[in-house]
């Protein structure tokens, strides 16, 4: 063995010992009163229905769905890859190990802001970052997405492209194309008369 | 890309795939200088007459991880911000094993199958044909696989916290285990019969 390579390895194993010696005691820290009501105030926390169905969509592995409904709901319908976590075992360790996961966004929702904007403020008082609401909770979600409104005749390009997104979306999620309530048994089309035009005379030669 | 500088939003997702580019022409570059497109180099290390596989992989990971630690002692590196690939402990399991066979008898990995292919070696070709035979066969039979492939879902679990040590001695062990490694192939490849190619 070479003596520079010696010399790499021991300034190596030095390296190492210095982390160890360096290393920071990572305590969950609160976050001071101040911050908290800022952070309360900034309307960044919510995510929209549109927002979180295209992460949805596209398979993101960022996004972390919480949804905090009671178990009985959430065995019955949930968003797709959600975990359930009841907001009493919220402060208990495997919650807060899960919640404190690196590199993922977490976004809370139950049926609407109530629970979830509770859950936040104490997600964020201990420090647990990109922690987010699904805006409106599932209801809104199911409004937005799984049975959106009628659009206006003037609406934007902007609108309609939201429109075909959330149909696309509800395709996605239910497989159908249209809502459950609106059938189209019930509609009644009128009865077309249509008005044949004449035959026109022969002409009487020439090209 | 999922990084700490595009996820904290400093530069936009736009510019993933420049970086992606980047990225790959060093790690190319970085591949074909240490010898990596050649099979009998990196076959070498299953003979014991050429350990540069070992050590590339063993540098690669005790510098990245004992960086990636002092930037963020220095608090130039958020760890939260970091994307740690989910675990999937059985198709882990059966993966590995598929990829030893494979690196073994065609004497690359999927990454030094590419480079030897970009300078024009035959067998680099071949595997590189093979390997997009097998990923296409496998998408093709995903649904009879499906289950393996998400069972033993671990989440994002770091070894360290498996073992219930800090990162820092985590990385102090594996250094350790490095350097340990260094020596030991050297002398290994003392013993053996040298191996012209």
């Amino acid at each position: 063995m070479e003596r520079k390579y010696t010399i790499l390895a021991v300034l190596l194993i030095v390296l190492a010992l210095g982390l160890v010696v360096l290393q920071k005691k990572k305590e969950l820290k609160e976050t001071d009163p101040k911050s908290l009501l800022m952070a309360i105030a900034e309307k960044s926390r919510f995510l929209s229905a549109d927002q979180v169905t295209h992460r949805i969509i596209e398979n993101d592995p960022t996004l972390m769905l919480i949804d905090l409904r009671p178990t009985d709901q959430f065995k019955k319908f949930t968003l797709p890859g959600s975990i359930n976590i009841q907001p009493d075992s919220l402060l208990s360790k495997g919650t807060l190990e899960l919640l404190n996961q690196p590199g993922k966004d977490k976004v809370l929702y139950g049926n609407s802001d109530l629970t979830a904007e509770k859950a936040w403020v104490l997600g964020t008082r201990l420090s647990i970052s990109r922690l987010y609401i699904l805006k409106g909770g599932l209801n809104e979600w199911y409004n937005t997405i799984i049975k959106p409104g009628d659009v206006s005749a003037t609406a934007s390009s902007a609108d309609l492209d939201l429109v075909s997104f959330r149909n696309a979306a509800r395709q996605f999620f239910t497989g159908a194309g249209k809502t459950s309530d609106a059938t189209d048994d019930s509609k009644s089309y009128e009865k077309v008369n249509v008005l044949r035009k004449a035959p026109a005379a022969k002409s009487g030669g020439g090209c | 890309m999922i990084g700490p500088i595009i996820s904290s939003g400093l530069v936009s997702h736009a510019w993933d795939n420049i970086f992606a580019v980047f990225i790959g022409m060093g790690f190319g570059f970085a591949l074909e200088s240490s010898g990596f497109s050649s099979s009998r180099k990196i076959i070498g290390t299953f003979f014991g007459y050429d350990f540069v596989v070992v050590k590339v992989f063993f540098t690669a990971a005790i510098v990245a991880s004992m960086g990636l630690l002092y930037l963020s002692y220095l608090g130039l590196v958020d760890f939260s911000q970091l994307y740690i690939q989910p675990t999937f402990l059985t198709s882990a399991i059966v993966g590995g094993i598929i990829m030893g066979i494979g690196f073994s008898m065609g004497g690359f990995c999927p990454g030094t199958s590419l480079c030897a292919a970009a300078v024009g070696r035959l067998d680099g070709l071949v595997f590189f044909g093979g390997m997009f035979l097998g990923v296409f066969l496998f998408s093709e039979s995903f649904p009879i696989f499906e289950n393996m492939y998400y069972s033993g879902s671990q989440g994002a679990k770091m070894i360290n916290s498996a073992f219930g040590i800090s990162p820092e001695l985590f990385t102090f062990f594996l250094v350790l285990a490095a350097v340990g490694m260094f020596f030991g192939a050297a002398w290994v490849q003392k013993k053996v019969k040298k191996v012209e190619y």
